[in-house]
């Protein structure tokens, strides 16, 4: 049974983990080590993801309801990854991370592309996956106040997170090919990358300016209807 | 000993105004059987929720509910769930994993017993209930009835003291629910369980039961020991309209003799006091006049996907053009399947099926359901797509003045926070929007008390004057020998008998009303309980 | 039974974790080799011959990567020739061959893993490290075919009543909406009662027992145990470095020791353990049944 029981140390995890640890690690991988950055690199992401999704399950209850909603949204947005081009995920994480709060975003983030890759491929780059739409939710919950007052900040997030997110994935396909990486090979892959990143930011576009709202409203029904 | 007690308590949900329960008090004995019954909306979910205390809903709630003479608040959470065991009206609704096993283990888990503890009480209970054969099926395969029981299985395996079940056999057929009933009443007997438990369908129950509370708008109207709280129900209509067979026959004489409950009673009741001279009921025998054929169905078969196997079996039957035709028959038999094909939802791999004489094929562009066939399917959240009760019947362009029931004071709800009967009438109300010729309705009275039923009757039969033709899959046998015009037996995906409903249940004997069971070999022909009186009206005291 | 489906997921996730660990790190053309053609080989004998279209897919896909590495990465010695100023190496090339074979490997590892590891299986094993999350798990795992059941139901019942029309594009679309809207209220609402029904049977008030029906048999312990020896005597030339492979900018591996060929030789029968597995049950099954 791996949990982290010192709650003071797994608020501390969700800080530096994200925004120090993976961070450095990169670094460390891309600037200090000559080879083998890829090995380096994944290896360190991998169990600082691991650790960072663990530290999101605390060991005491916070509502079953919460647990459910988010195992209910991340069947939803798995079941949208299926209807061809338009990827529901970025949306259905946002949507989350801002009416329930950070946490259940980076966990419905999490583990969609977890779930979902039992259908695409399940494979290296899913620890990698889960991070990055793990930490779109994350994010998303950090801002969630600003986020549900203007629906058109929500898009601007939405759309941003999409194309960062191909981005992160663009570096990593790089990384595991190559084992290194150069400035050259980067801009390759994001240049071959540009159509995909097109539909994706437009899709994040249309998911967003429709979902938004009706979720919205839901979600806010299910909390007071039950006190979530 | 007092294992429950219920003082004072008052509820009302959320936005609303109306109380769900005013001032209930009770007690309950170990080893009692509680039957609690009441109308549709009388507040009997919301009782039984109170006495879980997990499963309270948010509201407005004062008063006390003991368990063993401790306060229900004070109660650590591992007293609470472990003692009281709670079976929902749905059976979906309390599933929560994906395999029947790790569903049966899933309570034990949460206690934190050891494995060998849990491996021991899962495979004791998964005996005592007949499951091994699906021990390992994921839950989604299972029928309604087998869920049921994995429910019930499952709360068991927690060793409770106090069972308590919201309608569990709603959806159950007739045997199926009688043997869970039967369960039941083993369950209390072997392991002096204490069950509290709401039906509507009460031919089995009372029986079984020892008690009986019976509410009405939130309140208690009677409790106490059965036949004595019955006797006190004889003047309220609606109440008694529920009771079992024996329990109405008895109601229409003023003979002195204590209430019978069961079949057996009635049945000693009447050979007691009646004679039969006259055996049958003559038969009003119906003119067969050659009608058109509504629907035909002409060696169907299907299955869901190609590896699966069939479900319809050369099917096989045809409704006549202003007849009210029943299909009864198993859980999992097919039944809902066949509907789903007459509407031409499901396609038949083989064999045809004609509506008003012309093939479901060669319908375009939605004509099929345009003024012409409309489907009330079995689960009617399906039908809500709105979020108030309002918006949901606008939706559908519906008059509200022409519904034979009142649904005004639901108007703003959500579809989904009215009690189950509701739900069910607000279904039909949109189904009926849609003025069709032939109407297939998929268990139309399941979670509906005898009032209410009594209405929904009513309205099937002022529609089948108009000329609608009605095609209609109940559980409920009552209900199909009281207003079928043709009932059929279907088993296997086949229909097995079709004939009018006296002939139909005078052949069956256990798929067959308490009316038929109770006159069977004394008097012909008897198949509801108005005909029973009838004919013991006609024959007069026994000559002894 | 095929192949690792009747071993319990413990014994099988070490194994995947050993053979797919180092088959993804190094980059040596023995391993990369014996990695890809046991991943085909286990695959191919899960599944014979089917899905052809899914294998052209990969094929593709390692086309791609053989000819994109040359024209992008100009490290290497060896100049083959010179397009538009940038030399196409020799060096580049294998190494987009190696890097193409690693990667299908790979992948064709984690086609057959998620074929054993059904989802009752994963949730055994994620139940040992995180119960709270095998739950969610399991309930994900449940709510994804009820969501497309309930959806299929709701669109059906619509469209009897007359209110779901798709004869043309825009009108589906709409149905389409509506449908969908519905069905998140749906889904939020049965989450919230199914996390009730868990709350009424106990959930989250102590620590929860994991419960299974996988047990830990002897032909786990041996697999278990064989995989263990064999990438021990893998691991000090991993970790020394003995089986490195240079590729730019000269192809140079080290020196073939003793200590080298026995990893080499150690990672073959890793990554041919399923097959042998395999081979052995039907031989054995044959046995087994001539003398019933
Ligand atoms: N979630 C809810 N929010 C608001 N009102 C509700 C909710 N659930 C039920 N009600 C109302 O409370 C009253 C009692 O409902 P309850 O479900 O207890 O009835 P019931 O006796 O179980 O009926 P049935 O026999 O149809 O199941 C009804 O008028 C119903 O409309
Ligand atoms: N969508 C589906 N896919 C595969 N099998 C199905 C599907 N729906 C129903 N079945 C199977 O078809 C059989 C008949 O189901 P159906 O719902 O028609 O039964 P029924 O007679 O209406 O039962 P009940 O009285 O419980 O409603 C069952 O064994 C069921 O498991
Ligand atoms: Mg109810
Ligand atoms: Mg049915």
């Amino acid at each position: 049974m791996i949990t982290i029981k010192n709650a003071a140390l797994r608020k501390v995890l969700k800080i530096i983990i994200p925004f120090l640890l993976v961070p450095l690690a990169l670094a460390i991988g891309i600037f200090v080590l000559e080879e083998k950055s890829y090995t380096f690199i994944s290896i360190a992401v991998s169990i600082l993801a691991l650790v960072l999704f663990i530290s999101g399950f605390e060991k005491k209850k916070t509502g079953t309801r919460r647990l459910v909603i988010v195992a209910v949204m991340t069947a939803l947005s798995v079941v949208g990854r299926f209807i061809p081009l338009f990827k529901p995920i970025t949306a259905l994480t946002v949507i989350t991370a801002v009416y329930i709060g950070g946490e259940a975003g980076f966990l419905v983030g999490a583990m969609s592309a977890l779930v979902s890759n039992f259908w695409f491929g399940q494979g290296p780059w899913t620890p990698f996956q889960m991070f990055a739409w793990g930490m779109i939710g994350l994010i998303g919950g950090l801002l969630s106040k600003y986020l549900k007052k203007s629906h058109a900040l929500l898009i601007i997030y939405g759309v941003f997170s999409g194309i960062v997110y191909s981005f992160v994935m663009d570096l990593w396909a790089v990384l595991w090919h190559n084992d290194v990486l150069t400035a050259e090979i980067y801009i390759a892959a994001l240049v071959t990358a540009i159509p995909y990143t097109v539909i994706y930011s437009v899709s994040n576009m249309i998911f967003f300016a429709l979902l938004a709202k009706p979720f919205g409203e839901k979600l806010e029904r299910v909390k007071l209807k039950y006190g979530v | 000993m007092e294992i429950l007690k219920i003082e004072d308590l008052s509820f009302s949900y959320p936005l609303c105004e109306k109380k769900a329960l005013k001032n209930i008090s009770f007690t309950v004995e170990r080893g009692d059987f509680v039957t609690v019954c009441g109308a549709t909306g009388s507040g009997k979910s919301t009782l039984m929720r109170m006495l879980k205390k997990e499963l309270i809903p948010l509201g407005e709630l004062t008063g006390k509910v003991y368990y063993k003479g401790k306060d229900l608040d004070t109660l650590s959470e591992k007293e609470t769930t472990c003692s009281i065991g709670f079976v929902a009206q749905r059976p979906e609704e309390q599933i929560v994993t994906d395999k029947v096993w790790h569903e049966l283990a899933f309570g034990l888990e949460n206690m934190g017993l050891p494995k060998d503890v849990i491996r021991r009480r899962v495979s004791e209970m998964t005996c005592y209930f007949g499951i091994e054969d699906w021990f390992e099926k994921s839950v989604n395969e299972l029928s309604g009835g087998q869920k049921q029981l994995l429910n019930l299985a499952s709360v068991m395996v927690m060793q409770p003291d106090i069972l308590i079940l919201d309608e569990p056999t709603a959806q159950l057929d007739p045997i199926a629910a009688s043997d869970f009933i039967a369960t039941l009443s083993k369950l209390n007997r072997d392991l002096s369980l204490t069950v509290v438990i709401t039906e509507h369908r009460l031919e089995d129950v009372i029986p079984a039961g020892n008690k009986l509370l019976a509410m009405e708008n939130g309140e208690i109207v009677k409790y106490g020991e059965t036949r004595s709280a019955i006797s006190a129900l004889y003047g309220n209509k609606t109440l008694i309209e529920g009771m079992p067979a024996a329990v109405r026959i008895f109601n229409n004489f003023e003979i002195n003799t204590p209430c019978p409950l069961t079949v057996r009673e009635g049945r000693d009741f009447i050979e007691k006091n009646f004679s039969n001279e006259i055996r049958s009921a003559d038969k009003k025998e119906q003119k067969n006049e050659k009608k058109d054929a509504v629907l035909e169905f002409s060696d169907v078969y299907f299955r869901y996907e190609r590896d699966l196997p069939d479900i319809l079996r050369g099917l096989d039957f045809t409704v006549y053009e202003n007849e009210i035709f029943c299909i009864l028959g198993g859980n999992g038999s097919g039944k809902s399947t066949s509907l789903s094909a007459a509407a031409g939802i499901n396609k038949p791999y083989s064999g045809n099926i004609k509506v008003f004489g012309k093939k479901i094929k060669d319908y375009k562009n939605g004509d099929l359901y345009k003024n012409c066939l409309s489907l009330l399917p079995q689960d009617v959240q399906t039908v809500f797509l709105k979020n108030t009760v309002k918006e949901e019947l606008a939706d559908v362009n519906m008059d509200t003045s022409d519904l034979p029931y009142d649904l005004s004071e639901l108007n703003e709800r959500h579809p989904y926070d009215i009690s189950g009967g509701q739900q069910q009438l607000l279904a039909l109300a949109k189904v009926l929007s849609t003025k069709p010729k032939l109407l297939l309705l998929d268990e139309p009275t399941k979670g509906l008390d005898a009032y209410a039923k009594k209405s929904i009757m009513d309205v099937l039969k002022k529609l089948r004057a108009l000329g609608m033709t009605i095609v209609c899959v109940t559980h409920d046998v009552e209900f199909a020998a009281d207003c079928a015009d043709r009932c059929a037996m279907f088993f296997r995906g086949e229909i097995t008998s079709c004939s009018s409903p006296k002939e139909f249940f005078s052949g069956n004997s256990f798929y067959t009303t308490a009316a038929n069971r109770m006159t069977r070999g004394y008097y012909g022909g008897v198949t509801t309980v108005a005909d029973a009186v009838e004919i013991m009206k006609k024959n007069g005291a026994a000559t002894k | 039974m095929k192949a690792f489906d009747g071993y319990n997921p413990i014994a099988v996730f070490i194994y995947y974790a050993a053979v797919v660990s180092v088959g993804m790190f190094c980059m040596n053309p023995w391993i990369i080799g014996f990695s890809l053609v046991g991943a085909l080989v286990t695959f191919f004998i899960r599944n014979k011959l089917s899905g052809a279209k899914s294998h052209l897919f990969f094929l593709l896909m390692f086309a791609v990567m053989v000819i994109i590495n040359p024209l992008f990465n100009h490290n290497g010695v060896t100049v083959l020739l010179v397009i538009n100023d940038n030399p196409i190496t020799l060096e580049a090339i294998i190494y987009g061959i190696a890097s193409g074979a690693m990667i299908i490997g790979i992948i064709y590892w984690f086609r057959s893993f998620s074929q054993i590891m059904t989802s009752d299986k994963l949730l055994y094993l994620l139940g040992s490290i995180s119960p709270k999350f095998a739950l969610i798990l399991s309930m994900t795992l449940r709510y994804i075919p009820l969501f497309e059941k309930q959806t299929q139901k709701v669109v059906h019942a619509q469209q009897a009543l007359g209110l779901y029309r798709d004869d043309d594009f825009l009108s589906k679309i709409r149905g389409g909406i509506r449908v969908f809207s519905v069905m998140v209220t749906w889904v939020l609402e049965n989450g919230v009662i199914t996390s009730d029904s868990m709350t009424a049977r106990g959930y989250g008030i102590t620590k929860r027992t994991h419960f299974s029906i996988f047990k830990f048999r002897r032909h786990d312990i041996i697999l278990t145990v064989t995989t263990v020896i064999l990438f021990a005597v893998m691991l000090p030339t991993l970790i020394t470095g003995a089986i490195n492979f240079e590729y730019y900018p000269k192809i140079v591996g080290e020196e073939t020791t003793v200590f080298s060929v026995l990893a080499y030789i150690s990672y073959g029968i890793l990554a041919f353990l399923p097959t042998i597995t395999e081979a052995e049950e039907k031989i054995r099954w044959k046995y087994l049944k001539s003398k019933i």
